[in-house]
């Protein structure tokens, strides 16, 4: 086995490997420590590496010699958003402002560890996860394009293949739009599904902690090994351990999709128009039942995901807003912490209003259906710097444009995953979503895996 | 009224005014949007934020 082979490979290829000696995690760590050493310094996917990364990656393998082998993520190195608590690397949550966090682990870099998995760095995201573009990370399948965000050095990390998996945290998209954008899977977990504790809060009741991964089945390996109650998020569910694995592979016939013909259909980018349809035939051509229905209500949506976020981010950043500190944000995060004082108490509990509203829509239609598909994103990687772009007759602004298919979800909670669906004309990647009732991750990686599968482009990672 | 330090005093923003000029200006087309939503009579719907008099201490983890 070569080792661009080995980098290249997805953990549900590598694992067996590992599991029965054939490849040492020493050996796996130490060929994407040089695959990061030679091309991240073009990427900027990586803030931190860590410093005791390899003595991890031999505690690994010492233990899966002697018969302690712990499942699929032992001996994976995988990185983590830079929001993110961990007791052997600093947390900086993309600022440069003087603000110090504490160096303990964060839930979800606890469950990694417990899996056996090697945390080999910090990934760069977007200032306090605060847009989509993570300066000054670059996009591998176009470096003079943005990876997406805020969860960016995530997929950007991945695209390169530097590793197989990474974390990401999603409040209005951030770990789904980097996924789309850098032709990785990404998913966001139901609310609650996932412990928060030790991640720089952002917008506490949108905020969701899930992996990126190369594969459908990477990112349910990841998933399930971060499931689990945690006692110190109090929008933590307590519930019975799901079995994702069981999902992969599982027939995908006579399953119910449906597709919310405004909203998410209205200005995309034409070739992302063409790809959802034809993977929407796909679906069909598999024997899921196609139903189309359309959600009015969805129109107020921008409203309610920016008076909740901003309120919230701003109250979480009251402190260094009172302060003076603000000053020592990036001037686009700087503004959007400071214009959260401007959502009046009203607008906000009328924006949780139309949440409820929006859940019991969404709820009467998963009566009906199990997944509900279409874009991630309206449009592609654009220009490091482009601040509008133009989509169909209109221009809009990249900020509102990039996130508007993914905050939906965000608004009622429930899970929603990105795959990689085909490219565009210049050759950058398409993300297809899927979001499924709450807690029903298991549909949507069963539904993931079978369209994967039939992809030439499974698991591809970019040239650079 | 929009004199920025009037808006400035009652939303209690610790910024020169010029500051809260430029963000009023930046805040205009989400302003926009949250005009929409204030259109509506949602006055049946309980807000999805539900408050329950337990404490974190009190709390199992099975509630």
């Amino acid at each position: 086995m070569n080792s661009k082979a080995l980098w290249n490979m997805p953990i549900e290829t590598i694992s067996p490997d590992i599991q029965s000696g054939r490849i040492s995690p020493v050996e796996l760590l130490d060929t994407l420590l040089e695959r990061i050493n030679a091309h991240d310094e073009k990427i900027k996917s990586f803030v931190c590496l860590a410093p005791n990364a390899r003595s991890q990656a031999e505690a690994a393998a010492k233990e899966i010699a002697g018969g302690h082998y712990k499942g699929p993520l032992h001996g994976i190195p995988i990185a983590v958003k830079d929001n993110y608590l961990t007791a052997d690397m600093p947390t900086r949550a993309g600022t440069k402002s003087s603000v110090k966090y504490t160096k303990t682990d964060s839930t979800c870099a606890k469950k990694l560890r417990e899996a056996g998995a090697i945390i080999l760095g910090k990934t760069n995201m977007h200032e306090f996860a605060w847009g989509n573009e993570t300066p000054p990370t670059r996009n591998p399948w176009d470096l003079g394009r943005v990876p997406g965000g805020s969860s960016g050095g995530s997929g950007a990390a991945i695209a390169a293949g530097f590793v197989p998996a990474a974390l990401g945290s999603d409040t209005g998209g951030s770990i789904r739009i980097p996924a789309s954008l850098c032709g990785t899977v990404g998913i966001k977990p139901t609310y609650g599904l996932v412990g928060r504790a030790g991640i720089i809060p952002h917008s506490w009741s949108l905020d969701t902690a899930g992996p990126l991964a190369a594969t459908v089945a990477d990112a349910a390996f990841v998933t399930e090994a971060l499931v689990g109650y945690d006692e110190s998020d109090p929008g933590s569910v307590d519930r019975a351990k799901p079995d994702f694995i069981s999902a992969l592979g599982a027939p995908i016939e006579g399953m119910r999709i449906g597709i919310c013909r405004n909203h998410f259909f209205d200005a995309l980018e034409t070739d992302i128009s063409g790809k959802i349809e034809n993977a929407i035939d796909q679906f069909s051509n598999l024997g899921c039942k196609v139903t189309e229905f359309e959600i009015p209500n969805l129109q107020y949506g921008l409203a309610a995901i920016f008076a909740i976020e901003l309120a919230s981010s701003t109250a979480w950043h009251d402190p260094a807003l009172l302060a003076g500190m603000t000053a020592d944000y990036q001037s686009d995060v700087q503004t959007l912490v400071e214009i959260g004082r401007f959502v009046t108490g009203p607008d906000y509990l009328k924006a949780e209003q139309l949440r409820r509203v929006l859940m019991e829509d969404f709820s009467r239609i998963f009566c009906e259906i199990d997944a509900i598909i279409g874009p991630t994103s309206p449009l592609t990687a654009w220009n490091i710097g482009e601040q509008k772009v133009r989509i169909g007759d209109s221009d809009e602004s990249v900020l509102a444009a990039s996130w508007r298919l993914t905050y939906p979800w965000n608004l009622i909670g429930v899970p929603a995953i990105s795959v990689p669906c085909g490219f565009d004309s210049r050759g950058l990647p398409i993300g297809l979503q899927m979001a499924a009732p709450p807690f029903k991750e298991d549909d949507l990686f069963r539904l993931a895996y079978a369209y994967e599968e039939k992809q030439e482009w499974k698991g591809n990672r970019a040239v650079i | 009224m929009t004199d920025p330090d009037f808006i400035r005093d009652v939303l209690g923003i610790p910024l020169e005014s010029e500051r809260v000029e430029q963000n009023l200006k930046a805040y205009a087309d989400i302003l926009q949007e949250i005009s929409k939503l204030r259109t509506l009579n949602l006055s049946d719907v309980h807000p999805a934020v539900v408050f329950s008099p337990i404490s974190k201490l009190e709390k199992s983890p099975n509630e």
